[in-house]
């Protein structure tokens, strides 16, 4: 009823601030947080076709007629990457007919116009990365989208980002044989135990691994999907993260991964501070789901993990790798957010920010096209109202590509 | 004044308390004269002082100034909090934390009272502290029509009476549908309400009929009137006769018709849900102060073009002119005041107003602003130290001070140090199942059972009176 009004102002609104696609705007007066590098105090950002053409000091050179923008008392960052999104509708993204599928792909259960993507990019979110549901051992490729562009395709950054193993409790979870039934019986979703969960990784990895040493001498005769995907995985080519909460669990993973020679990050791993020095010596890096979550701030975590808030810390101070991600907790934040909650706990803010733009990249690696601000990325960045940190900063204006997808002011 | 002519009528205070525990709420304050340095001083009510003091005597503060200026007495325990921000404690308008279970099964409860069910041993209060609160008026759940009596309570103490600032604060009502749909929750409230006025009505009518045969001598002169109002009915009578307020939930605009109709027979303090955006105008029309839910912010989606729009209550009623009570949450981010504040902040409300909002406004609305809410001179001596600025994350609450007492700090909170201490973290850590037969041996209770015990010779808090196990209480 009311709604469309205001909905079409901000389109105006947008239509009016929205730089001319081949023009160059210039931002001037501005904080700079560039990511992976020292703040820029009284900053000039110059963005132009969808790229940042420059970014410096007060001194930097635009071009003549740029259209210039005044950023007093704002601070730019790049835009944020959600190295664990939860998109969509989850029950979509859970293959129930087998617990090993690492052909799938999630890209194709995607909606592009889902309201989540929307929610993303106006909390100052430019790129995430989409995995398959918790609930296979092996649930598929991952890929990594910006979280607009003009047609849904030009959204991929990049496929096959990742293969999402997952392990304890959730892909046996409610899987029972049917009273009476044959174990063999079709509808009985296994596995049904830890053990099993492990046996179904170690199966498929063991069928890739001998699949790639025949296929030195003798192609397969019938290749199959999944081992290919795997085969990709044996050789690097293909990532794998491995969703783990409890200590138990991780050391599962590493060990896993060490079994059959891959390296793996390791997903919403709340017990990461009880096994920081494996964590390095695997040179793994970790992603930490929510750290808003009261699961972080007092009670007992997923799978019987037990979260501390001293986590991030440890991670940081030990030189592990970590990013901050929010698709592990059905109530996280918006991603600003936890890493705000995560420089409360104790790590610098610029440690915090990078865990959200220029880590992922790495992460991801997407660090050549987006994650922090240099000449020749992307033009993804946020000009928030104050330190992105603050609990009272706004994303007011966040561009992706150079496309203004929210102006508030 | 010096410490020795203070003893004497104090030791008699002291014993007179002592017996008055037995019945009524026994008041916590410190005996002794405190003084806390800090580097800034948010007043709340007046202006922001720099370098300034707070002096604290008999639970009441008796100075604010500039340290140069105020001559802290020789006899007072000094806390320096230089360099740190101190401000009053936050002031909770309506919460039902600290309750196992915040609604009985029944709907039309008035008689209860909160007061039995508030566990002094909650979580919740620890938090409260953690948090910087020193006041919550704890009132039943959402899930209810009548359901009984409030309280405002200190988050400090070991028992509820302990606990006690004020008790009976008014009957809570509620406009929430337990299932049954909104039209047949405003049924049930009106007639829940008829009821009552027809029981009271009936009463009145026997006591008229008793008083005028007594007049006419069918009834011997001696004989007196001795029926009372029904106790089952008595929190409810005195709602509709206006001696008690009611606290009324109402969640959403589309409720709000129905809540200024009842707020024109009954003393209402109206408690707003969120999705208030179509309604605003109505809570103008109250006249009146609302307090609002802790989840200040919310979404809705456009049914036609699935389009999301972000509203924030807070800041619907600051741009009607309706002042308003924030309160906080039980858990999430809402639990934490500068979230609160900075939501307000980042929609654009004023930093003052949002302050005022979890400070002097719910202090007034709870019956208490002469008490609490600001750091005035007279007021209860309620202070909390902060690290930093009030509305940044990175600020901690250092030390909760109530009526002159130190409740609560941070360096002795075992909760914090188990989150938050590396050591400990490590000192957990399972290395294979040998190492964990050792710790047994050598006695030590591993880090995950009992966190204030394996901190070992750090933890300096008594480990009986007010500084147990558990840190606080």
């Amino acid at each position: 009823m009311i709604r469309s009004l205001p909905l079409g102002a901000i389109a105006l609104a947008l239509a009016a601030l929205l730089p001319a696609q081949d023009g160059v705007t210039v931002y001037r007066n501005a904080r700079i947080l560039p990511g992976g590098a020292p703040a820029i105090d009284n900053g000039v950002l110059v963005v132009g076709g969808g790229k940042i053409l420059a970014i410096g000091g007060a001194d930097t050179k635009a071009p003549n007629g740029a259209a210039v923008v005044d950023c007093a008392g704002k601070t730019i960052t790049p835009g944020l990457i959600d190295a664990s999104f939860r998109a969509g509708n989850t029950p979509d993204m859970n293959e129930n007919g087998d617990e090993v599928t690492p052909h799938l792909r999630v890209l194709d259960s995607l909606e592009p116009a889902d309201p989540s993507f929307v929610r993303a990019r106006s909390a100052g979110v430019t790129a995430v990365h989409v995995m398959p549901g918790a609930r296979s051992v092996i649930g598929g490729l991952g890929v990594v989208l910006k979280t607009h562009a003009k047609d849904p395709q030009a959204m991929v950054v990049k496929h096959d980002a990742s293969l999402r193993i997952v392990m304890g409790a959730e892909p046996s979870m409610g899987n029972r044989a049917i009273r009476g039934g044959s174990v063999d019986s079709i509808y009985y979703r296994r596995p049904t135990t830890r053990m099993g969960v492990v046996w179904a990784a170690r199966k498929a990895f063991y069928d890739a691994k001998e699949a790639l040493e025949k296929s030195a001498d003798a192609p397969p005769a019938t290749p199959s999907p999944g081992v290919e995907v795997l085969t990709r995985v044996l050789r690097g080519q293909v990532t794998a993260v491995t969703t783990a909460r409890s200590e138990q669990d991780l050391r599962t993973a590493l060990r896993l991964a060490a079994e059959f020679g891959y390296r793996t990050v390791l997903d919403d791993a709340q017990d990461a501070h009880m096994l920081v020095d494996e964590l390095k010596a695997a040179q793994t890096t970790v992603m930490l789901g929510a750290p808003s979550a009261t699961a972080i701030a007092g009670s007992a975590g997923a799978d019987g993990a037990d979260p501390r808030s001293v986590t991030a810390r440890l991670l940081a101070d030990a030189g592990v790798p970590f990013v901050i991600t929010t698709g592990s907790n059905a109530a996280s934040l918006d991603l600003v957010r936890e890493a705000m909650f995560a420089a409360r706990n104790g790590i610098s803010s610029a440690r915090a920010l990078d865990a959200v733009t220029i880590e992922p990249a790495r992460l991801l690696g997407i660090d050549q096209r987006t994650g922090s601000l240099q000449k020749g990325k992307d033009a993804d960045f946020v000009v928030w109202s104050t330190d992105p940190l603050d609990p009272a900063a706004a994303a007011e204006s966040v561009f992706v590509d150079g496309i203004a997808v929210q102006v508030l002011r | 004044m010096n410490a020795m002519s203070l003893s004497a009528p104090l030791l008699r205070s002291i014993l007179r308390c002592a017996v008055a525990a037995a019945i009524a709420a026994s008041p916590v304050f410190a005996q002794d004269l405190l003084a806390v340095k800090a580097g800034r001083i948010l007043t709340v009510s007046g202006p922001v002082v720099e370098d300034g003091v707070v002096l604290i005597q008999n639970g009441r503060i008796t100075k604010i100034g500039k340290q140069a200026e105020v001559e802290i007495p020789w006899a007072a325990k000094v806390i320096d909090a230089t360099g740190k921000t101190v401000m009053p404690t936050w002031v909770v308008a309506h919460s039902q934390g600290g309750m196992r279970n915040f609604n009985e099964n029944m709907q039309n409860v008035p008689w209860l009272t909160v007061g039995d069910a508030v566990d002094p041993a909650s979580p919740y209060f620890e938090d409260c502290l953690r948090n910087g609160v020193g006041a919550i008026h704890v009132m039943p759940g959402n899930q209810t029509l009548l359901a009984g009596q409030g309280m405002v309570v200190r988050p400090f103490g070991r028992t509820v009476e302990d606990m006690t600032i004020a008790a009976n604060t008014g009957i809570k009502m509620s406009l929430a549908a337990g299932g049954s749909g909104r039209l047949q929750q405003i049924r049930k409230l009106r007639r829940a309400i008829a009821d009552v006025r027809e029981y009271l009505a009936d009463f009145d009518r026997r006591k008229a009929e008793f008083d005028k045969e007594k007049a006419a001598g069918a009834i011997p002169a001696d004989k007196k009137w001795t029926e009372e109002v029904d106790r089952t009915k008595k929190g409810a009578v005195d709602l509709v006769q206006k001696k008690a307020k009611g606290w009324l939930y109402v969640p959403s605009f589309a409720e709000l018709d129905e809540a200024l109709r009842l707020a024109q027979d009954l003393d209402l303090q109206v408690v707003l849900g969120n999705n208030i955006d179509e309604g605003v105008g109505l809570v103008k029309k109250l006249g009146k102060p609302v307090v609002l839910d802790d989840a200040i912010e919310y979404f809705e989606t456009d049914e036609e073009t699935q389009k999301e729009k972000r509203f924030c209550s807070a800041k619907l009623l600051a741009d009607a002119g309706v002042p308003f009570a924030l309160t906080l949450g039980q858990g999430g981010p809402t639990a934490y005041p500068w979230w609160q504040l900075g939501t307000c902040v980042r929609h654009g409300i004023a930093r003052d107003k949002a302050i005022e909002a979890l400070t002097m406004v719910p202090a007034q609305l709870i019956g208490m602003g002469d008490q609490l809410g600001s750091l005035s001179e007279g007021k209860l001596g309620n202070l909390q130290i902060l690290t930093g600025d009030p509305l940044q994350a990175t600020s901690w609450v250092e030390t909760v001070v109530l009526e002159g007492q130190v409740v609560y700090e941070r360096s002795k909170d075992p909760r914090l140090q188990y989150l938050f201490e590396a050591e400990k973290a490590k000192a957990s850590k399972a290395a294979g199942p040998e190492k964990k037969e050792t710790e047994k041996k050598d006695g030590a209770e591993p880090a995950k059972a009992e966190p204030a015990k394996a901190e070992g010779g750090k933890q300096d808090a008594p480990k009986s009176g007010n500084g147990n196990g558990r840190g606080v209480r």
